[in-house]
């Protein structure tokens, strides 16, 4: 394992009953590197993610973070947030407190939490929300909250699970906008899963593709769009079928 | 015409929901009614006085004590089964033999364990009647709560612990305010269970443990009408007092 690598993967394998659903899972990630990883629905990245979160216990194989194994760590020790396709904000918290909810538990004293909690508000454009309960704010709002609340707990790596698939288009868009913002300014190592080939793209430092269990890794931007497998090549077909039927 | 209609439909409504407690309070205090008279010779406060005096007050204690008791553990252990329930790989399976006390009449079912009972020495206290109606109440409170332990509840849960909580800062931070409302719709509803409770009361009680319903039974059989209806009022009063207490659960007030 060379220095720079921040995270290391490798043969992670899980089973449920006579299913493997992750077979063999090896990649290695450096710091402040986004990967992001396509696959359909049942290919496995769920798992992959609640595996590397803690959430699941993988059958075989060793997972590094720091050169340290977190394999056998609970989920709360290991520095690792899962955040899941619905924001999950707490009702009976209003945003201010859902945001300083991972410092209350770290017992950081009031006087920090109130400066970072407003430092992040201001960073998500939800100042005049602070007072709001969760219900009362839209769902771009909502998951910009979680993604604020995730981020003040200087996770060492942030895995998100298909973070805007219940967001529209426009919406979507400025919430990838404002995450790749986040991650700058907080220095994010993050595994994004998708299926969305476009997020995917746009997000990701480094690439991969899941199928039935097996992930395939890209060195390059170019040599995840040149595989025939991610879909990028059909896409590419089909937008350029539409143009050669309006010409 | 239209808006008397309505109006009589309430009043009629009205009277038919207070009839039974106007009814109660009518033989309590009443004294030497015959039929077809209206009004009965005298009114009396005997009764009252008689529950001041010391086995309505300790029946009504005996009841509230016993109630509380098996509210209290069926709704706690409830909630803490149904998690385990709730997140089973099973969970169709365990709900489903979590229902069957309801499935047997109660009376039945305790009827068949009663000879544990006597063999345990449980038969006649207090014990032993807060034990058998716990048995169903712990039942329902497993069927009540396994809804609310959903993917997504299990998903907050998870969240917490990725933010960094133990299971008891979950548990005490996100969950439980999660479910205040579904905890007090639970006490309330085995509080009820219990509070109303006769046959198992009576079997396993063996007649020592006289609560307020084996009490209204005893007047009843005596043909003592008066202190039968003044037990049978005072058995509706702590039910309505929570009933206020838990009006904006129960009746989703805030919409």
């Amino acid at each position: 394992m060379d220095k720079q690598t921040f995270l290391l993967v490798e043969n992670l394998s899980k089973s449920f009953g006579n299913e493997q659903v992750l077979k063999k899972i090896s990649f290695t990630l450096e710091k402040n590197a986004l990967m992001a990883i396509l696959g359909r629905s049942g290919s496995g990245k769920t798992t992959l993610l609640k595996c590397l979160a803690g959430l699941d216990s993988p059958d075989f194989g060793e997972v590094l973070l720091s050169q340290q194994s977190i394999r056998k760590l609970p989920p709360q020790s290991r520095g690792v947030v899962y955040l899941f396709q619905e924001p999950l904000l707490f009702p009976h918290l209003n945003v201010y407190e859902n945001l300083a909810f991972g410092l209350r538990l770290r017992k950081t004293t009031d006087s920090v939490i109130k400066n970072e909690v407003e430092e992040m508000l201001t960073q998500l454009g939800l100042t005049d929300h602070a007072k709001k309960a969760p219900h009362q704010l839209s769902g771009g709002q909502r998951q910009r909250v979680s993604f604020g609340r995730a981020v003040m707990t200087k996770p060492r790596l942030l895995l998100l699970d298909e973070p805007f698939a219940s967001l529209d288009v426009d919406l979507k868009a400025q919430m990838q906008e404002l995450f790749l913002e986040l991650a700058r300014n907080y220095d994010i190592t993050a595994i994004w899963v998708t299926h969305d080939l476009k997020e995917a793209l746009m997000m990701g430092t480094r690439f991969g593709f899941m199928q039935q269990g097996s992930l395939r890794l890209y060195e390059s931007a170019s040599d995840f769009v040149s595989d025939s497998q991610t879909g990028v090549q059909n896409e590419i077909a089909f937008w350029k079928g539409v143009l050669a039927q309006e010409k | 015409m239209k808006r008397i209609l309505k109006i009589l439909g309430v009043v009629a409504f009205a009277l038919v929901m207070l009839l039974p407690f106007a009814f109660l309070g009518y033989w309590a205090l009443g004294e030497g009614w015959r039929f077809p008279r209206l009004w009965p010779d005298r009114w009396h406060t005997s009764a009252i006085e008689s529950f001041f005096s010391g086995k309505f007050l300790e029946s009504l204690l005996l009841s509230v004590v016993i109630s509380i008791s098996v509210a209290v553990f069926a709704t706690a252990l409830g909630y803490i089964t149904a998690h385990y329930v709730g997140y089973h790989r099973q969970r169709k399976w365990l709900l489903r033999i979590a229902y069957l006390p309801f499935v047997a009449s109660p009376v039945i079912l305790a009827t068949c364990l009663l000879f544990l009972w006597i063999k345990l020495r449980l038969v006649g206290t207090l014990f032993g009647v807060v034990l058998a109606q716990w048995m169903f109440a712990f039942s329902f409170a497993i069927v009540f709560f396994v809804p609310f332990w959903s993917p997504t509840i299990r998903a907050t849960e998870e969240l917490v612990y990725t933010l960094g909580g133990t299971a008891r800062q979950a548990l005490q931070k996100v969950l439980l305010p999660m479910s205040v409302a579904s905890l007090r719709i639970c006490f309330f509803q085995t509080f009820l269970m219990s509070w109303v409770q006769y046959g198992i009361t009576l079997m396993v009680g063996g007649g020592k443990v006289q609560t307020l319903p084996v009490l209204v039974y005893f007047y009843v059989n005596e043909a003592n009408v008066t202190f039968a209806a003044m037990a049978s009022l005072l058995l509706t009063l702590p039910p309505l007092l929570l009933l206020a207490f838990n009006k904006k659960y129960l009746w989703n007030e805030n919409g």
